[in-house]
């Protein structure tokens, strides 16, 4: 399966990818998974920062692409079965 | 420029925004900024476009120096450029979203692409603050 024919993604769709990931960990209703899902996001595109081989690009950003999908959808199932008591975390102190 | 708003006798009111003010080139006067014949408040100075109020730009830059991690000597005013003050597309990405959440607004992407200094930052917020509440006061 040759990669080589992927187009390498622009820096607008790169930013992009990423404020949909963070847009899209707020949405979780759980503490420990939206910060999980924000820390893994800022993590792994600093990781990639000075990857400048076209096929390593294309493949991180369709990683990328397919966990953003799967974000998406567990956000939704999670807000379901939201629990009724709140984090610790996530009540301000009054 | 600040001296236009001396020959201005009528004080201004604090919720309209196109009162008879004889400022040329200003679409957005909040009460604060102008009526006042002292000049305490810096962000007075950059009256060309709409000014944002001085405690949202001190807000943006409260998020900026947090988010770059920066100590308090260096300083953050409001004509700071982001890149200047060390920070990369995806530091950008992340203040904006940190603005999103403070200010509870919503950044479209092309406003975001154009934010690269913290005045930009502080008059988008003020805009869209204002498009909320007015959208809802027509409600």
């Amino acid at each position: 399966m040759a990669a080589s024919g992927v187009a390498a993604p622009t820096r607008t769709e790169v930013l992009q990818l990423y404020r949909s990931l963070l847009r899209v960990a707020r949405q979780f209703c759980d503490y420990n998974i939206r910060e999980y899902t924000k820390r893994r996001t800022i993590d792994a595109f600093r990781d990639n920062k000075n990857l400048t081989d076209p096929s390593q690009l294309s493949a991180a950003f369709s990683d990328g692409k397919a966990q953003l999908e799967i974000a998406k959808r567990q956000a939704l199932v999670y807000s379901l079965y939201a629990p009724k008591v709140k984090s610790i975390m996530d009540i301000k102190p009054s | 420029m600040a001296s236009f708003t001396l020959f201005n006798p009528t004080p201004l009111s604090t919720s309209f925004k196109h009162t008879q003010v004889p400022l040329i080139g200003i679409s957005n006067v909040k009460s604060g900024s102008f009526a006042s014949l002292t000049m305490y408040r810096r962000s007075s100075q950059f009256c060309i476009s709409c000014a944002a109020k001085a405690e949202t730009v001190d807000k943006v830059c409260e998020i900026v120096r947090k988010q770059l991690a920066l100590s308090d000597e260096s300083s953050v005013s409001g004509d700071s450029k982001f890149s200047a003050l060390g920070a990369d597309s995806l530091d950008t990405v992340e203040i904006v979203m940190g603005l999103e959440e403070e200010f509870g607004i919503s950044v479209e992407e092309e406003s975001a692409q154009s934010i690269s200094t913290v005045q930009d930052a502080a008059d988008l917020i003020q805009k869209l603050k204002e498009d909320n509440n007015g959208a809802a006061y027509l409600e």
